[in-house]
């Protein structure tokens, strides 16, 4: 499943933008001012955009029908309420959700606890990334202390996640067929994230020895290929010089003939 | 008992061909001083030939189906092996050609060779040239990529202002209204059957034409006269030049190894130089990419119509262009070949190139 | 005159060698890409096993397959009882019929004959079908 999903998503991010953005949502809203219109240019933005992930996707409705398009018998939900958030992202982040509501942020929703968009946002969503975890964030209810000890246990493997995702991306440019990998890849950053999100530095430390087993296996792919690759260019350089060898021999018997024309 | 010399000399006696490859080979003389520029069409030929080659290898595994096209091409890609290797001497190849074809087309008009008896020798060498670019141009939308299908659908959207029948001329070379199932059928079928035909026929006929007419004398040098050409044919005898074998040939071959290496080494170390990142995307015609270019040799086209307020005016300008060159031995018909004794051609010469270039590069950065 | 053209054919003959050397190597390395490139990737799955159900082989029916990249046939010539064979005829390589009525196979190419166990009843195939060996493996029969 996501095998196919991936060249489908780069498409998206090619020119998912065009798509989205001709709903009757974005027309009459971007029109609008304060609250109701600041939404659009803030999506814009967002890797949901990006991704052609259009307000009527989280929000429901009609996004053809300027008339019916905010009814709730289209099924618009509108914003949901500050303890209704982990549900309505949930709906398409499933595992991140299982996992937050099984941790301490999870567990404190009920009494005020964090939801998804007082780290994440909203409408201007950006591509997750460790630096999502730091002090002024964290501090903003508890001590720094165990954030910081989280975000050591991950950084290690988020560093491997990157490094593996920019080869990947270069090995593609190279005419490699990288959709499995990007699909194990894929696999292992989402099962990695949703760990994250229990928050629990013990669990994160435990787990993380099976995700470094599974980043070695891409890894040791990658590096396969590219032995390969490099193993290319020899043989191309040796017949490259072979190649000017026999000119060069050719260009000294002309050179025997013209010396005596 | 020597073998291979009773088979030959059965042969000679019933065909000549002893006195044959004598005539077209150490007895064919070429001029003492024929330069390096000599060759350029030698090299067109190997290249040429390799593209048969490797054609005719991926055309083993290459499936032309919309559905199966750019997966056909992934697994040449990854899975054959060797496939690799076969694509990017292809794809190298053919720009190459349209290298050395240019070349070869520069060489001739510095030197003022396509002048009298040699008209029809320029003209089919300049239609070689074109039927270069259409085999390009068709090969380009095989692997079903989005840039394939971007290209092709700007390329033939340019006849679009031809006044009258443009838009049917545009459906025709498509197969339909848009690009599509129809379009690749087409191409496949010019690119794989009809134009190696073409070019066969054609490459031929140049080469009747050359050997027709003889080499003709570079016009540098003390000893060269200006010759003029009576009212029967004429060839164009060298009694003490150089013998075209051994003597050229070695030069030939040794310019073609040259020239291999040079696509070897693309190919290896530098096959992105002709593969935008588009051609790593399957065709999708529902979103165009940004930032679609056609190929370098194309710019100049693409250029000149994004300059002209309108897109007729931009295509008629193109094709007095080509007109003008087809034509030139028609148009340029003096006897003098000596470039420095030629001041206005030689003039319009670089400032052709130049603005060729020029253009390229504009469309290039634009 | 003649010394200077003497030394000149030495010097090409041994640069002759040179590069026909160099070409015979060129030509190997050309040569063996388009080998592999054509060469058979798949040898049809030597060593390979199908599974089939026993549901699909009737009482004095056949069942075709292919096994190992070659059409194959799976007979119940009695209740319980498995056999199977190569469907190709040895004769020139067509692929037998099974003709029910008879309980025999009949290639329609020059009419062969074979057995439900594969040996000749008549016709010009030199030898007998091959035979594969049948496990049963619950409601599975598992060939090879």
């Amino acid at each position: 499943m996501i095998r196919k999903l991936i060249p489908f998503l780069v498409v998206l991010l090619l020119c998912g933008p065009a798509l989205a953005e001709d709903t009757v949502c974005v027309q009459c809203h971007s029109g609008q001012e304060g609250r109701l219109g600041a939404p659009v240019a803030l999506w814009k933005t967002s890797i949901h955009a990006a991704n052609g992930i259009a307000c009527h996707d989280c929000h429901g409705g009609d996004p053809t029908d300027f008339g019916m398009a905010m009814d709730p018998s289209k099924g618009f939900i509108g914003a949901p309420e500050y303890a209704d958030v982990p549900a309505f992202c949930g709906r398409c982040h499933l595992g991140v959700r299982e996992d937050y509501e099984g941790s301490a942020h999870g567990k404190a929703l009920k009494h005020g606890g964090p939801q998804c968009v007082m780290c994440h946002g909203n409408h201007a969503v950006q591509k997750a990334s460790i630096e999502l975890i730091n002090e002024q964030s964290c501090t903003r209810c508890h001590s720094y202390d165990r954030a910081a000890k989280v975000k050591g246990a991950i950084s290690q493997t988020e560093a491997s996640l990157q490094r593996l995702e920019g080869q990947l991306v270069e090995l593609h440019r190279s005419g490699i067929d990288t959709e499995k990998i990007s699909g194990q890849l894929f696999a292992t950053r989402n099962d990695f994230r949703r760990l994250f999100h229990t928050v629990n530095v013990e669990e994160i430390e435990v787990e993380t020895a099976g995700f470094a087993t599974r980043l070695g296996k891409v890894d040791a792919q990658i590096v396969g290929i590219k032995d390969e690759l490099s193993q290319r260019k020899m043989v191309g350089g040796l017949v490259v010089l072979l190649l000017l060898a026999a000119g060069c021999i050719a260009m000294l018997i002309r050179k025997s003939y013209h010396d005596e024309e | 008992m020597n073998l291979p010399k009773l088979a030959v000399d059965w042969l000679d006696n019933r065909l000549g061909i002893k006195d044959l490859i004598y005539q077209n080979m150490g007895g064919y003389k070429l001029p003492k001083n024929v330069n390096i520029w000599y060759t350029m069409g030698s090299v067109v030929m190997a290249l040429l030939g390799l593209q048969f080659l490797t054609g005719i290898l991926l055309l083993v595994y290459y499936v032309p189906d919309t559905d199966k096209a750019f997966t056909s091409v992934t697994a040449i890609m990854n899975d054959v092996p060797y496939g690799w290797l076969f694509r990017y001497l292809h794809i190298v190849g053919s720009n190459l050609i349209i290298i050395f074809m240019l070349l070869h087309m520069m060489s001739v008009l510095f030197m003022g060779s396509y002048k009298r008896p040699r008209e029809l020798t320029w003209v089919s060498g300049f239609t070689l040239l074109n039927l270069g670019m259409v085999f390009c141009l068709t090969g380009y939308l095989l692997p079903w990529s989005q840039l394939s299908f971007w290209a092709t659908t700007v390329a033939t959207d340019a006849a679009g202002a031809v006044p009258f029948v443009g838009e049917y001329v545009v459906a025709f070379l498509r197969g339909g209204p848009s690009v599509g199932a129809a379009t690749l059928g087409r191409f496949f079928a010019l690119h794989v059957m009809v134009l190696p035909l073409g070019l066969m026929g054609l490459v031929g006929f140049h080469l009747f034409c050359v050997r027709r007419a003889g080499i003709s004398q570079p016009p540098f040098g003390d000893s060269y006269k200006p010759r003029s050409f009576g009212e029967g044919f004429e060839h164009e005898h060298h009694p003490d030049g150089v013998p075209f074998h051994p003597n050229y040939t070695i030069k030939d071959l040794s310019i073609i190894f040259f020239a291999l290496a040079a696509l070897v080494a693309i190919s290896f170390y530098a096959p992105r130089l002709f593969i935008p990142p588009e051609a790593l995307v399957p065709a999708d015609p529902f979103n165009t990419p940004e930032h679609i270019k056609p190929e370098w040799y194309f710019l100049w086209a693409y250029q000149t119509l994004k300059i002209f307020p309108s897109k007729l005016l931009g295509l008629a300008a193109q094709v007095a262009a080509m007109t003008f060159i087809a034509l030139l031995p028609f148009i340029d018909y003096g006897s003098e070949r000596r470039p420095f004794k030629r001041p206005l051609f030689l003039t319009c010469f670089f400032l052709g190139t130049l603005l060729f270039v020029g253009l390229s590069f504009w469309g290039h950065y634009s | 005159m003649s010394d200077i053209s003497e030394s000149n054919q030495q010097r090409r003959t041994f640069l002759g060698i040179l590069l026909g050397g160099v070409g015979v190597v060129l030509a190997g390395v050309l040569a063996w890409p388009i080998f592999r490139f054509l060469a058979p990737r798949e040898s049809g799955g030597e060593g390979a096993q199908v599974r089939v159900s026993k549901a699909e082989v009737k009482v004095g029916g056949a069942y075709f397959f292919s096994f190992q990249g070659r059409p194959a046939v799976l007979l119940q010539p009695s209740a319980g009882t498995f056999v199977a064979l190569s469907a190709v005829c040895t004769h020139l390589g067509c692929i037998v019929k099974w003709v029910e009525d008879k309980g025999e196979f009949l290639c329609p190419c020059h009419g062969g004959r074979f057995s439900t166990d594969g040996a000749v009843l008549g016709g010009p195939p030199p030898k007998a079908l091959t035979t594969y060996s049948v496990n049963i493996e619950n409601t599975d029969l598992v060939v090879g």
